[in-house]
C-alpha cells in the first residue's frame, strides 16, 4: 500500500537518521582518526600512518594485550567450570530452585562499578575480609592487589563471580535441550555418571560452551572498570587494560587519533580471536 | 445497480501475476461465493476490495464512488477474517463496539447497534468475556458481530468456517446464510470448499490462478460448466474424466476409450469433428450400476470390475475400473455389488459433457 | 548413599549462595560500623552508626546523582520502548522501500564493538558541545538494536488479520502499535525495560568521558570518582555511597527476580 509504504518509512526514519549518526558516522570516523592527530583543541592533522607505527611500537599497549590474555587464561576456564557446575546442580529437582538460581545471578544485576569498589576492601591486604580469614584458618595473608604476580588472577577471580550467574543460566537453557530419552539409554548403557557427563553432557553442551567462551573473551577486551577502580592498572602495570589505556589516551592526553588506532586495533584483536576460538572448540555451532 | 464493480483489476507481487484482468460485478444485496483452490488468489482480492493491499492496475467501485485509492477505513466495507482477528485484550463487547468508537458514533447509537448484533447472534450472555474465553463457534459470531455493528455497505468473509469443525461449520454456514437474507447486504465471500460455494451463493465465481473460469448460479455451473476445471471443481464426489477420442459410426458419434465406449447424443455430439481428441466428463451420479456380466449389456454401457465400495448410508460410492480408468459411480443403496465383482455400468448419456483438448466445452 | 549425595548437594549450594550473597551482606552491615568495626567478619555491628552515610551525603551530591541516573535510565527506557517498538513495528510488519537494508545494518551494527566508536562518538559529543549536557547522556542511547530486533521478532508472531481488523476499524499504524500490539507484548516489553535500565543505570565508562561536571554525574560514576579520588576518606563512607546505588536494584531484584534473569540473560548485558 502506498499508505503503508509512508507510514512505515516515516516510522523507520528516526531510527535510520540515528544509525547514520551514532553508527555509520562513528563507525567511518574511527578510520578517519587513524591518520590523525587531534587534541580536539587545535585542528586535526594528517599524521600518515604515525598511530599505527606508534602503536606497533607502544610497549604499554602490548603490555595491556600481554594483561588481557592473561586475564582470560585464567577467566575462561574458571567461568567455564564455575558455571558448568552450578548450573548441574541446578538442574535437578531441588528445594528452593528460584532462590538457589537468584542468588546465583545477583552479582549480575549490580553495578561493575560497586562490585569493584566492594572487592578492593575484600581483597585489601590487612584488613580485606579475604585475608582475615586467611589468617583465621592459620594460613599467611596474600597482597592480592598489590603483588604484580597476584593482582591480575585476582580481578579475574572476582570478574568470574559476577559473572557466573549469567553463564549459569546459558548453560541451564541448554541442558533442558537434551532429551530424556538420550539420558535414558546412556544409563541404559550403563555409563557411570561422570561417563554420563563427559560422553553426553559435555558435548551436547558444546553450542553454549562456544557462547560461553564467546562472550566471556569480548568481556574480558573490554576490561575497564575493575583495574580503573581497583588498581589504577598496577602493580607495575600488570593490570592495564586496553580500554583503560584508550580511555587515558583519550580523556588524559586528549589524543583522539591515538585512541581511536586503539579502538579499531582492539576491535579487529577481537574479531581475531573470537574467530580462531571458533575455528578450535566448534565447527558447526553458531551464535 | 451493481454495488461492487471489479474493473480490469491485477495484482502484482514484484513480477509475480496473482490476479489478471479481474471484471466482476456485484448486485445489490447479492451474496456472491468466490471459490477456487488454495493459492488461486481468493484472499487478494477479497483484501484489494477491503483496501488491505493496494491494486497494480485497474479500479474498485463501491457504490459507484472510485474507491481504488482509499484506504480501509474509508471504503464502508467490514470483514471477517479466517482467524477472526479478535482482539485478545478486549472484552467481546469492546471488540463489538471499537469500530464505531474510533468512527466516533454516538454512545447510544454503539448501545443500541451491540444490543442488536448480539440479541440477533445470541451473544449476549458472552458480551463481557475475553475471546480466549470462547469457543471457536463463538469467537466466529463475535467476528461476524463486529462486522455486523458497522452497518456497512458490503460484508467480506474471508473463510470464515474454515477453522470450525464439520458439524459447526455447516450449522454456521446456515446461520450465515440466513443473516445475510436478513439484512440484505452486499456479501462477497471466499471460500475453497464448493459445497459452501454452492449452497451459500446467489452467484458464484471460480477462480483459478487469479483468473475468472466461470461466474453463475450454482445450478448453472453444475450443469453447463464451461471448462474441464470447473467441471472437476463443482460436484461433490468429482466429475469422472476419460481422455479419448470421437469416432463417427452409421452417422452417429461415438466416444471411445480404451474400455469405454458411449454413443453420444447430437446436442452433444453437433459441431465436432471426427477423430477428434476430446476428454469425457461423466458425474458418478449419472452413472447406474448393474451387476452381473456384461454380455447382454445395452450398447451405451461400460463393463467394469469394483475396487472399493465406500458405504455413505443414503448413498454409497463404488469405485470399478473401466479399462485402464478408475471411475466412480454415485449409487442408492439397494443393490451394491461387492469389490472384485464383474458390473455394468450404464451412463446417462444426455448428461456427459466433453472437453477438447484445451479443456473448454467443446 | 542417596540421602548423603542430597547433604552434599545442599550443602554445596549453601557454600555457593553464601560465596554470592555474603559479600553484600557485608557491605551493607560495613555501612552501618564505625571505621574500628568494617574489618571485622560479623554482619551484626557492636554500634551500629549511620556517620557513614552522614559524611558521604555531605562530601558528595548524591541525592542529586540518584536523580541523575534515575532521569537518564528512565528516559532512555521510555524511548526504547516508545521509539524502539515504532521502528520494531515497521521493520515486522510495514512494507517500505529500504526495509531489507535496514535489517541487515541492524544485525551488522550488533557485531561492532562499542570500543571502536567510542572515540568517534566522544569527538562527536565534544563538537556538538554537548559535554556536560543530558544529552550527551542520553541521546546516544535513544535507540538500541537488540531492543528493536528482539521486538521486531516479537510482532512477526502476531497474526496479520489483527492488524487487518484494525485497519478495518478505522486504526492508523501508530494506534495499532500503541493500542492493540502494546497491550499484547508485555512480556517482550518488560524484558527490554529490565535490560535497557539496567544497562543505562550500571554504565560508567561513557558518563565519564562525556560529564566532569559533579552535579550532572550518574550515580555510578561519582561513586567512582568518589572512591578514588579520596573524598571518601573510609571504607564505611566510600560502601554507603554505593549502597544508594545498590539499593534500588536489590529491591526491584527482590520483586521481579524472574524477570531480572530472563531479561538480561536474552540480552547480555552483563551489569
Ligand atoms: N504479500 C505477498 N507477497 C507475495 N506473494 C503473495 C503475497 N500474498 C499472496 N501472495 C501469493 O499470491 C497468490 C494468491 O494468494 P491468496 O490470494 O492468498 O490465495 P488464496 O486466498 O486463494 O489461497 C499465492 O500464490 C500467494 O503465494
Ligand atoms: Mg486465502
Amino acid at each position: 500500500m502506498r499508505a503503508e509504504q509512508r507510514s512505515g518509512s516515516l516510522m523507520a526514519a528516526p531510527y535510520a537518521a540515528f544509525l547514520l549518526v551514532f553508527a555509520a558516522y562513528p563507525i567511518a570516523f574511527a578510520l578517519v582518526l587513524v591518520f590523525l592527530q587531534w587534541d580536539l583543541v587545535t585542528t586535526p592533522s594528517f599524521a600518515g600512518l604515525d598511530n599505527v607505527r606508534l602503536l606497533a611500537n607502544d610497549g604499554r599497549f602490548w603490555r595491556a594485550v600481554a594483561n588481557t590474555f592473561v586475564f582470560l587464561s585464567i577467566h575462561l576456564p574458571l567461568q567455564i567450570a564455575t558455571a558448568l557446575v552450578l548450573a548441574l546442580a541446578l538442574n535437578r529437582p531441588l528445594v528452593l530452585r528460584s532462590f538457589w538460581r537468584a542468588s546465583f545471578f545477583l552479582p549480575v544485576v549490580i553495578s561493575g562499578a560497586v562490585v569493584a569498589i566492594l572487592w578492593s576492601n575484600l581483597y585489601a591486604t590487612d584488613v580485606g575480609l579475604i585475608n582475615r580469614l586467611l589468617v583465621r584458618i592459620g594460613l599467611t595473608p596474600v597482597p592480592w592487589l598489590t603483588d604484580p604476580s597476584t593482582a591480575m588472577p585476582a580481578i579475574a577471580a572476582m570478574v568470574t563471580w559476577k559473572n557466573v550467574g549469567f553463564y549459569v543460566i546459558i548453560y541451564l537453557a541448554g541442558l533442558q535441550y537434551i532429551p530424556r530419552s538420550c539420558q535414558e539409554a546412556i544409563e541404559m548403557e550403563g555409563a557411570t555418571a561422570w561417563q554420563r557427563f563427559r560422553h553426553l553432557t559435555l558435548p551436547m553442551l558444546l553450542p553454549q560452551t562456544i557462547l560461553v567462551v564467546t562472550l566471556s573473551t569480548i568481556n574480558g577486551f573490554q576490561l575497564f572498570i575493575e583495574p580503573y577502580v581497583m588498581t589504577g592498572g598496577g602493580p607495575l602495570r600488570r593490570t592495564y587494560s586496553i580500554v583503560l589505556y584508550l580511555y587515558t589516551n583519550a580523556f588524559s592526553y586528549q589524543k583522539m587519533g591515538y585512541a581511536a588506532t586503539i579502538g579499531v586495533a582492539l576491535a579487529l584483536i577481537i574479531g581475531a580471536v573470537v574467530f580462531i576460538q571458533r575455528r578450535v572448540i566448534g565447527k558447526e555451532e553458531t551464535l | 445497480m451493481p454495488s461492487v464493480h471489479f474493473d480490469h483489476v491485477s495484482k502484482r507481487f514484484g513480477a509475480t501475476t496473482v490476479v489478471e484482468d479481474f471484471n466482476l460485478e456485484v448486485a445489490d444485496g447479492e451474496l456472491l461465493v468466490l471459490v477456487g483452490g488454495s493459492g488461486s488468489g481468493k484472499t487478494t482480492i477479497l483484501r484489494m476490495l477491503a483496501g488491505l493491499e493496494e491494486v497494480t492496475e485497474g479500479m474498485i467501485r463501491i457504490d459507484q464512488r472510485d474507491v481504488t485509492a482509499l484506504p480501509p477505513r474509508e471504503r464502508d466495507v467490514a470483514m471477517v477474517f479466517q482467524d477472526y482477528g479478535l482482539y485478545p485484550h478486549m472484552t467481546v463487547r469492546e471488540n463489538l463496539s471499537l469500530g464505531l468508537r474510533l468512527r466516533k458514533v454516538a454512545r447510544k447509537e454503539i448501545d443500541r447497534r451491540v444490543a442488536w448484533a448480539g440479541d440477533m447472534l445470541r451473544l449476549e450472555p458472552l458480551l463481557d468475556r475475553k475471546p480466549k474465553q470462547l469457543s471457536g463457534g463463538q469467537q466466529q459470531r463475535v467476528a461476524m458481530g463486529r462486522a455486523m455493528v458497522r452497518e456497512p455497505l458490503v460484508f467480506l468473509f474471508d473463510e470464515p468456517l474454515s477453522n470450525l469443525d464439520a458439524g459447526l461449520r455447516a450449522q454456521m454456514r446456515i446461520e450465515i446464510g440466513g443473516l445475510q437474507r436478513r439484512l440484505k447486504t452486499t456479501t462477497v465471500y471466499v471460500t475453497h470448499d464448493q459445497v459452501e460455494a454452492m449452497t451459500l451463493g446467489d452467484r458464484i465465481v471460480v477462480l483459478a490462478d487469479g483468473r475468472i473460469q466461470q461466474v453463475g448460479k450454482p445450478i448453472e455451473l453444475y450443469r453447463a460448466p464451461v471448462n474441464r476445471f470447473v467441471a472437476g471443481f463443482i460436484g461433490t464426489p468429482p466429475m469422472n474424466f476419460v481422455d479419448g477420442q470421437l469416432l463417427r459410426e452409421d452417422g452417429s458419434t461415438v466416444f471411445a476409450a480404451e474400455g469405454v465406449r458411449v454413443q453420444l447424443p447430437h446436442e452433444i455430439a453437433d459441431g465436432t469433428g471426427s477423430s477428434e481428441v476430446v476428454t469425457l466428463g461423466i458425474r458418478p451420479e449419472d452413472l447406474t450400476v448393474d451387476s452381473g456380466d456384461s454380455t447382454d449389456a445395452p450398447a451405451d454401457s461400460i463393463p467394469g470390475r469394483v475396487v472399493l465400495v465406500e458405504r455413505l448410508g443414503g448413498t454409497s460410492h463404488v469405485h470399478f475400473d473401466a479399462g485402464p480408468h478408475r471411475l466412480l459411480a454415485s449409487v442408492s443403496n439397494d443393490r451394491l455389488p461387492e469389490v472384485g465383482d464383474s458390473i455394468t455400468v450404464r451412463v446417462r448419456a444426455e448428461r456427459v459433457h466433453l472437453f477438447g483438448g484445451d479443456g473448454r466445452k467443446t | 548413599m542417596k540421602t548423603l549425595g542430597r547433604i552434599a548437594l545442599y550443602a554445596g549450594l549453601t557454600v555457593a549462595a553464601l560465596t554470592f550473597i555474603y559479600p553484600f551482606l557485608w557491605m551493607a552491615s560495613a555501612t552501618f560500623k564505625p571505621p574500628a568495626e568494617v574489618g571485622t567478619l560479623a554482619l551484626i555491628p557492636d554500634n551500629i552508626t549511620l556517620d557513614n552515610y552522614r559524611t558521604m551525603w555531605a562530601r558528595a551530591p548524591f541525592g542529586r546523582a540518584l536523580l541523575n541516573s534515575t532521569m537518564v535510565a528512565g528516559t532512555i527506557t521510555l524511548a526504547v520502548l516508545v521509539f524502539g517498538s515504532m521502528t520494531a513495528y515497521a521493520m515486522a510488519r510495514l512494507r517500505f522501500r529500504g526495509r531489507p537494508a535496514l535489517n541487515a545494518v541492524t544485525l551488522a551494527v550488533l557485531l561492532v564493538p562499542g570500543q571502536l566508536t567510542l572515540i568517534p562518538m566522544y569527538t562527536l559529543v565534544v563538537q556538538l558541545g554537548w559535554i556536560d549536557t543530558y544529552a550527551a547522556l542520553i541521546v546516544p542511547y535513544l535507540f538500541n538494536a537488540t531492543a528493536i530486533l528482539m521486538m521486531r521478532q516479537f510482532f512477526l508472531q502476531m497474526p496479520q488479520s489483527l492488524i487487518d481488523s484494525a485497519r478495518m476499524d478505522g486504526m492508523g499504524e501508530l494506534r495499532i502499535l500503541f493500542t492493540i500490539f502494546w497491550p499484547l507484548s508485555k512480556p517482550v516489553l518488560s524484558i527490554v525495560a529490565i535490560f535497557t535500565f539496567m544497562g543505562s543505570w550500571n554504565e560508567v565508562l561513557w558518563p565519564l568521558l562525556v560529564v566532569r561536571e559533579q552535579q550532572l554525574m550518574t550515580l555510578p560514576q561519582l561513586l567512582t570518582v568518589f572512591a578514588l579520588g579520596g573524598g571518601a576518606g573510609s571504607i564505611g563512607v566510600s560502601l554507603a555511597s554505593a549502597m544508594v546505588l545498590v539499593v534500588p536494584v536489590v529491591i526491584a531484584y527482590a520483586f521481579l527476580q524472574r524477570n531480572f534473569i530472563e531479561s538480561m540473560a536474552s540480552s547480555g548485558v552483563k551489569g
